[in-house]
């Protein structure tokens, strides 16, 4: 019985690590494919760092998440993984829910241009800050049993 | 206000026919430029004051580009009178006089915005005979036709704020509202403009 569940687990595990690796890649690509102007003026809306610092996140950042992603699928790097995921997000959701409360209209610049801010776009990035807890968790229980 | 007007008065000579009188450049320019805004908006103010005089002596001018103003008219508090502003400014196209129309109501829209003298803002803008056509033109059903058909434009062009910039090169669209930074904006068309 308890090695079903730890079946379960295992496998609700890969399934999210995979899910949340496939959104990470989607979100760099998207972001890629487009002038990274778009993507520097959108951070630049939030008005929390200088324009050069903008421009600067622009031109990595979306690398950054593709490699993350695609970390995440093949199951390396675990714990960096995850927790790089989980601070990004933590970082993310949180400049979302300051300009959301602070009512600006602005894009939230999670999958390229386009997408205002809205209740819809904050469950979203919440789930998969969530998501990315969780396997930071597993990642690092797993990390401390035994072998 | 003045630039604007002086780059207008520059590109007078290829001022183009285009959608009922809004337009600008040459229609064969490799990119397309359709500027979404409302008259109410503040920072469509600063946009058609400070920025618009300047992408079109560095792009409509030199017939880079071809610039379409849509009115992307907003509701509620603080746009009442949003809508009585696009149909002024739709029936002044009809008489060539749009731009006049547009200058005059950014030119004093902390003013009309908030008492609604929207016609008295538009007016001095026209002769008598043009006052005259705009006004019957406000009751022309095709008129509020424009206005509604610029709204959704807009909405299958995706824009969701004012103002915004579609710009369109080789069928793709590229949405731009972030006017904080002219030199972004201009390596961004320039980088389209290259491809």
């Amino acid at each position: 019985m308890v090695s079903s569940k730890n079946r379960i687990l295992q496998i609700a595990v890969v399934f999210l690590r995979v899910a949340l690796g496939g959104i990470f890649i989607y979100a760099g690509y998207v972001k890629l494919v487009e002038p990274w102007q778009l993507f520097a003026a959108g951070i630049a809306d939030y008005e929390v760092v200088p324009m050069w610092a903008a421009k600067l996140l622009a031109h990595t950042l979306p690398w950054f998440e593709v490699l993350v992603g695609l970390l995440l699928i093949a199951g390396r790097w675990l714990r960096t993984c995850t927790v790089s995921t989980s601070l990004l997000l933590l970082v993310f959701v949180g400049l979302m829910v300051r300009a959301f409360a602070g009512g600006k209209e602005i894009n939230c610049g999670c999958f390229g241009p386009n997408e205002l801010i809205s209740w819809k776009t904050l469950v979203r990035d919440g789930a998969m800050l969530a998501v990315s807890l969780f396997l930071t968790a597993i990642a690092f229980r797993h990390r401390r049993k035994p072998a | 206000m003045k630039m604007f007007a002086l780059a207008l008065a520059v590109m007078l000579p290829c001022l183009a026919a285009g959608p009922e009188g809004k337009s600008v450049g040459n229609p064969a320019a490799p990119m397309r430029m359709d500027l979404y805004g409302d008259f109410t908006c503040g920072h469509c103010k600063m946009l058609h004051e400070q920025i618009l005089p300047r992408i079109i002596a560095d792009y409509v001018t030199p017939g880079k580009a071809y610039l379409v103003f849509h009115e992307f008219t907003l509701t509620g508090p603080g746009h009442e009178h949003s809508r009585a502003a696009s149909m002024y400014a739709a029936a002044a196209a009809r008489v060539g006089k749009y731009q006049q129309v547009c200058d005059a109501l950014f030119l004093t829209q902390s003013s009309w915005a908030m008492s609604g003298k929207v016609w008295e803002t538009v007016s001095p803008a026209l002769t008598s005979v043009e006052q005259k056509k705009v006004q019957a033109l406000m009751n022309d059903p095709t008129v509020a036709a424009d206005v509604q058909r610029d709204l959704d434009l807009g909405m299958a062009a995706h824009v969701n704020q004012t103002p915004t910039l579609v710009m369109t090169r080789k069928g793709k669209q590229t949405l731009w509202s972030f006017w904080n930074d002219y030199g972004l904006f201009k390596s961004t068309v320039d980088m389209l403009l290259s491809k």
